[in-house]
């Protein structure tokens, strides 16, 4: 029998569920672009396309300073503060 | 010393328990010593003299040795099987034989060890006044004054580094896997996933305590957190895959140091592995490590065949992918990457170097070992030039040498690159003076200064600035002269290479700056 | 995922290309039931009414992801 020591994290993987979803308006809906190119494009036109499928929600729209870090912490709380549901594109 | 309790079977396998309640002399002896067999027959007449009062106990440290023991000398003596060694190792003496005399209720002192006559014969002297019982028939003046004695088995290097690692004290907290005897040890860890590719040595528990012994950093302490998972990494996980990675333990300070500097904010190592552009960390070692750990700096240094350049890189490699879990067809999402990503790290040959040396340039002292981390995404690519005897023709070559990154028609990019200048550039270079680092920036930026017009998406070439917005600019500003580079600070200069042969070499940078990598530099605690 | 953590339903747009890098990060991070749509390939060279066109491809698909 030999040893050896894991190299890894040992990150045992622990099964998250997700946010239960509601079946009726989604309220306010935040539209996060992760600033790579054409996103926005993409992104202008479901807005455009949601506003028409629920014109009594909300859309805000919010924009990473780059795609190649994570999103800041300050503006992951403030989304989190103002919308209910989170659409973020386009991870190409 | 520490007299730690015990059980130990004798040779008909009865375990023997130490604190027997009794005065105990034990010995720990091992076979093929010649003094602990001289002082086999003497011990045996201890046991014989003090039986009824004390235990007097042989310890061998191998099973086959103390049968041999007990025919040659015709012992009838308890003789203990310690060959496991982890009472030798708790009790904690060098040198066998090892004689310890412990009564109870005192503090027991240091063991014999060897054989002195004259310090035999008092112990023996001594133990037969507390117990009040006749000396030993022991003829002492036929006996020798004076024989050293062996190095305790549990001495020997590689049993050693494995009783560590076994023993209640071990620094070891990661989880260890047991590879089952049927199990190719090899095939498991590339089964596992452990690997770059390339086969690993496996990180065994006494292999990792010898890695540690590199660092006088606790095994425990977080030496960065590692995205993508956003790990922490202790020293003993970067141990762990220094190990795999080939290092020897002097290496680890130095993979220690880059692993956190690939794992800073502004080197954003996430970034580096995930861009489709296939970038890979470059890591250069400056200062007296260099030298103390062998790395290579001259021929062949941004190649294979150093131990030291191959395995620093590829270990800080390995704990992105093993503790970040950045692999590719994971996060890791490169088009075609590049073998850096196994490894790229060298050292730079400053004593042959007519500049400071990078790190002195980046602020830390000559005397500092300092790792330096760049995120280039192609490289080294060469700069041949066997014709130039003019400094500034040479410092031209490297010039236009450097116009390929990303793309030659695309200039004023703010991209770092690395120019890794061989000897021969450097001779020609300084012939007629100095030629400081600032002048060698100004003459590159100067001879791939191009009109800005040759930029503009042509048939030849869609990339560049689009037509549209070309159509937009006066002439006076389509010819204005565009450098390669949007600012010298881009461009890095180290020396390395053989003092034969004009061929220098261009590492191209990825995404320069906040939304990319930035260059960072740690220092190396050793 | 964060998002999701924090008890926003969320749900990202990707490219086809990176199915795989979502489904690594998904495992990753313990969450397999986190919700993502694929659009796709290519996005870089494609024109705007071609980029309105996946929009409205995966409307549906985006409006389940967060509601249901």
């Amino acid at each position: 029998m030999t040893t050896i020591l894991d190299p890894t994290d040992e990150r045992v993987p622990v099964a998250r569920q997700i946010t239960p979803r509601t079946a009726n308006s989604p309220g306010v809906i935040g539209l996060l672009d992760i600033s790579k190119p054409r996103g926005n494009v993409l992104l202008d036109e479901l807005e455009r396309l949601l506003a028409g499928r629920f014109p009594e929600a909300e859309i805000r729209r919010y924009a990473k300073p780059t795609f190649a870090k994570p999103c800041p912490s300050d503006l992951r709380l403030k989304i989190k503060a103002e919308c209910n549901v989170v659409v973020e594109a386009l991870a190409d | 010393m520490t007299a730690t309790a015990f059980s130990l079977p004798d040779m008909a396998g009865e375990p023997r328990r130490f604190p027997t309640g009794r005065p105990s002399l034990i010995a720990f002896v091992k076979e093929d010593c010649a003094t602990c067999n001289l002082t086999a027959p003497v011990l045996e007449a201890f046991h014989r003299a003090w039986a009824d009062a004390a235990d007097v106990w042989m310890v061998g440290q191998t099973a086959d040795g103390n049968a041999i023991l007990k025919d040659r000398h015709g012992l009838t003596l308890p003789i203990l099987d310690d060959s496991a060694l982890r009472t030798s190792l708790a009790w904690g003496f060098d040198i066998v034989p090892a004689v310890y005399w412990i009564a109870p209720g005192q503090e027991p002192g240091a063991p014999l060890e060897g054989f002195v006559r004259e310090e035999w014969r008092q112990l023996a002297q001594r133990i037969s006044g507390e117990l009040a019982l006749p000396p030993p028939a022991v003829d002492w003046p036929q006996l020798p004054d004076w024989r050293p004695g062996c190095g305790s088995k549990h001495l020997d290097p590689e049993i050693h580094d494995r009783l560590l690692a076994e023993a209640d004290g071990s620094p070891i907290r990661a989880r260890r896997i047991e590879v089952a005897p049927s199990d190719d040890i090899d095939e498991f860890m590339f089964d596992q996933g452990f690997s770059d590719g390339l086969p690993l040595v496996a990180p065994t528990p006494e292999r990792v305590l010898r890695m540690l012994t590199g660092t006088r950093r606790s095994p425990q302490d977080i030496v960065a957190i590692v995205p993508p998972s956003m790990a922490p990494v202790t020293v003993e996980k970067v141990a762990i895959n220094a190990v795999m990675a080939g290092c020897k333990p002097e290496y680890l300070p130095v993979v220690l140091a880059g692993v956190e500097a690939v794992c800073t904010d502004e080197f954003n190592i996430h970034g580096v592995n995930a861009t489709t552009m296939g970038a890979a960390p470059v890591l250069i070692v400056n200062g007296p490590i260099r030298h103390r750990i062998g790395m290579n700096m001259k021929q062949a240094a941004l190649g294979n065949g150093n131990r030291a350049n191959a395995t620093i890189g590829r270990a800080v490699r390995l704990v992105v992918r093993n503790v970040g879990g950045a692999r590719p067809g994971g996060t890791d999402r490169s088009t075609l990457s590049n073998p850096m990503k196994f490894t790229m790290c060298f050292a730079e040959w400053e004593e042959g170097s007519p500049w400071e040396p990078l790190h002195v340039e980046r602020g830390f002292g000559r005397e500092d070992s300092v790792i330096t981390a760049f995120a280039m995404t192609s490289g080294p690519v060469q700069i041949v030039d066997q014709e130039s005897r003019e400094p500034d023709q040479i410092a031209g070559t490297l010039g236009l040498g450097l116009e390929g990154v990303f793309l030659s028609k695309i200039h004023r990019i703010p991209v770092d690159a690395l120019l890794v200048v061989c000897p021969e550039h450097v001779k020609t270079l300084t012939s007629q003076g100095d030629y400081p680092k600032a002048r060698l920036r100004e003459r590159i930026q100067a001879v791939t200064a191009r009109p800005l017009r040759e930029m503009v998406a042509n048939a030849v070439s869609g990339a560049g600035i689009p037509v549209a917005s070309a159509a937009k600019m006066t002439d006076a500003v389509l010819d204005s002269p565009a450098p390669k580079f949007a600012d010298g600070k881009f461009i890095h200069i180290v020396v390395a290479g053989s003092e034969a042969g004009k061929f220098s070499a261009a590492f191209h940078g990825w995404l320069t700056g906040s939304a990319g990598s930035a260059v960072v530099s740690k220092k190396i605690e050793d | 995922m964060w998002f999701e953590i924090q008890g926003r339903p969320a749900v990202s747009i990707a490219s086809s290309e990176f199915a795989e890098a979502a489904e690594a990060q998904r495992r990753m991070l313990g969450m397999d039931g986190a919700r993502y749509v694929l659009v796709d390939h290519p996005i870089q060279d494609a024109t705007d009414d071609e980029m309105r066109a996946k929009a409205q491809a995966v409307l549906d698909a985006v409006v389940a992801a967060v509601t249901t």
